[in-house]
């Protein structure tokens, strides 16, 4: 909320935000990184959803409305103070190998793992590889302020052990973060989801991406591995997702590898990648990413045709689909879109049966299904995340979600779990000759489908010597 | 002897322009008061009891309440935060109470 007392302080009204206890760093630094600093905040104490509504209303009039009245009339001190930053060629850590790791995890600006030292020699020299102009700014990170540069964005990438052939595919992953569709500043929510990368076109066998058995295993394919591990770095040294600012991940996710697509069975069948879905025209390459709560693997899948194995998929889909509901109405609406990954030989049975995948997703549509009072009960009692605790019949006669919601009034009724069948998203990887598949619920606006294409070509953009910024503006 | 490393920094610049908060109020007595909530944690509830007690503390408070400027956390945010502005001014709010940040 404080982007909206940030639009409102801005317009020249003064504002007072309302956090529970344990938000008040991530609302001041979301302050910040608007440009507002030390805007006033009134302290909910504890969180209001374990409290009782006359605990709640008790601790709200002693502790909290004294706070909303200050914050709206008092007068904001400025401290004076002046944070001084490095700014990007100086030296911002002078060590050996070992000093310099302790001193990157100390102070936040690793995972913790190995780093290849950034200097300034081997970040020029990655940079001179690619063609790019460091010093062009790509956008501002959200929520943090700071400028995407390529040059943060290269230091980082010699930081997880990229390759500068690499630098495409994460020069469109950061078009991704900047997309206001994705919505990178809700990366830090407290449910913690992560994003998943899924990489499609020539760039995953090009590059040696790995697509096939253990696709999604660390360090089964090293691109796999560095570029994911990359993104992870980017949102925590530039987006600023470190857990003195923006992330409030109650548990978090481990970060996942990219997930690349099998382009050769993908062609044997006739499918589009997943990137399609998104716009991107079947053979450009291209990354697309959603944020991910969790993931469910569906083993020893049997069956030679497709009537045979879609019961056991839809199942798997409903069985990883709870919270996420509130992406289909709450705080969302139509934004649930989860995402099946089938090994190449089980998409190889729908495809022999003349499938395409806007069959499969019609079939899923149909199976993918649960009962209404279980739907109601998650996105409105069990979370309190529908106000008014409205039905799905009271949702379809007000237009948010679609009349299948609303056949009947039988609370056993068997209702969708997304608003569409093409909201069921497919991709292909993972060992070609095994029968397991793999399910992932998305976060939806908190990190919602966004597919970005790859330029590969050289860059012409490195008119100017590092050392002279500016010729390069 | 080991070698002993220059490393460069990994974050990048505030590209923000740091801003002055709006002016505040020299009191809430006759001033319109308007609550912005992101439609969680209670808020239904909450607003509910602070327009109860601002108006008993403060003469002639009016509030103008959530439902006016919709759920601003929800599938459109973007474009109701973006709206905002104007929203205040057709309104004519002197301060806003934005919640449930949680």
């Amino acid at each position: 909320m404080l982007r909206v007392s940030v639009a409102c302080e801005a317009a020249g009204v003064p504002t007072v935000s309302l956090v529970c206890e344990g938000f008040e760093r991530q609302a001041a630094a979301t302050g910040r990184g608007l440009g507002f600093d030390r805007l006033p905040l009134a302290v909910l104490k504890g969180h209001v959803d374990a409290q009782g509504y006359d605990e709640m209303v008790a601790s709200f009039v002693e502790h909290t409305l004294a706070q909303v009245v200050d914050g709206l009339t008092v007068a904001i001190a400025d401290d004076g103070e002046t944070n001084v930053e490095p700014s990007a060629l100086d030296t911002a850590v002078r060590g050996t190998l070992d000093e310099v790791h302790h001193e990157f995890a100390t102070r936040g600006w690793s995972d913790g793992l190995a780093i290849i030292p950034p200097t300034r020699g081997r970040v020029e020299s990655y940079l001179a590889v690619t063609g790019h102009d460091p010093w062009r700014i790509l956008g501002t990170a959200r929520p943090s302020g700071r400028d995407v540069t390529v040059w943060s964005l290269a230091v980082n990438a010699v930081m997880a052990g990229c390759r500068p052939e690499q630098f495409p595919v994460l020069l469109a992953l950061a078009d991704v973060l900047l997309d206001p569709h994705y919505g990178a500043q809700h990366s830090g929510n407290t449910t913690g989801s992560d994003a998943l990368i899924v990489l499609d076109g020539p760039v995953v066998d090009d590059l040696g991406f790995n697509h096939g058995a253990g696709a999604l295993r660390d360090g089964a394919g090293a691109p796999n591995t560095v570029v994911a591990r990359w993104f992870r770095l980017v949102l925590r040294n530039i987006f600023g997702f470190t857990n003195d600012e923006h992330d409030k991940g109650t548990f978090g996710n481990s970060s996942r590898v990219v997930l690349a697509e099998d382009m050769g069975a993908l062609a044997d069948i006739g499918w589009a990648p997943l990137s399609a879905d998104f716009g991107v025209i079947p053979g450009v390459d291209s990354v697309t990413v959603a944020r991910m709560n969790g993931g469910l693997i569906v083993g020893s899948v049997v069956g030679s045709t497709p009537e045979q194995i879609v019961p056991y998929l839809a199942d798997s889909l409903a069985r990883v689909t709870g919270w996420e509901l509130t992406h289909v109405y709450g705080l969302g609406q139509g934004q649930y879109s989860p995402l099946l990954i089938l090994s190449p030989v089980l998409a190889r049975v729908f495809a022999r049966a003349g499938w395409s995948k806007a069959d499969v997703q019609t079939a899923l549509f149909e199976h993918a299904r649960i009962p209404a009072w279980r739907f109601e009960t998650l996105i409105g009692e069990w979370s309190n995340l529908t106000a008014g605790r409205r039905t799905l019949v009271d949702l379809a006669a007000e237009g948010v979600v679609p009349a299948v919601f609303a056949e009947s009034n039988d609370p056993k009724r068997l209702v969708p779990i997304v608003t569409s069948p093409e909201k069921f998203r497919i991709a292909v990887s993972g060992d070609p000759n095994r029968t397991n598949a793999y399910v992932f619920s998305n976060d939806g606006t908190h990190g919602n489908w966004t597919s970005k294409p790859i330029d590969r070509s050289y860059s012409t953009d490195l008119v100017c010597s590092i050392e002279n910024k500016g010729a390069c503006s | 002897m080991e070698p002993v490393l220059d490393v460069v920094w990994p974050k990048s610049p505030l590209g923000t322009q740091s801003r002055r908060p709006a002016p505040r109020l020299d009191s809430l007595r006759g001033k319109r008061i308007a609550f912005a909530w992101d439609y969680l944690f209670r808020g239904d509830e909450l607003f509910p009891v602070l327009a109860k007690e601002l108006t008993e503390r403060f003469e002639g408070v009016e509030i103008v309440n959530y439902d006016v400027f919709g759920n601003l956390h929800g599938p459109n945010e973007l474009e109701l935060v973006n709206g905002l502005p104007d929203a205040l001014a057709m309104h004519r709010i002197d301060g806003v109470v934005s919640g449930n940040g949680c």
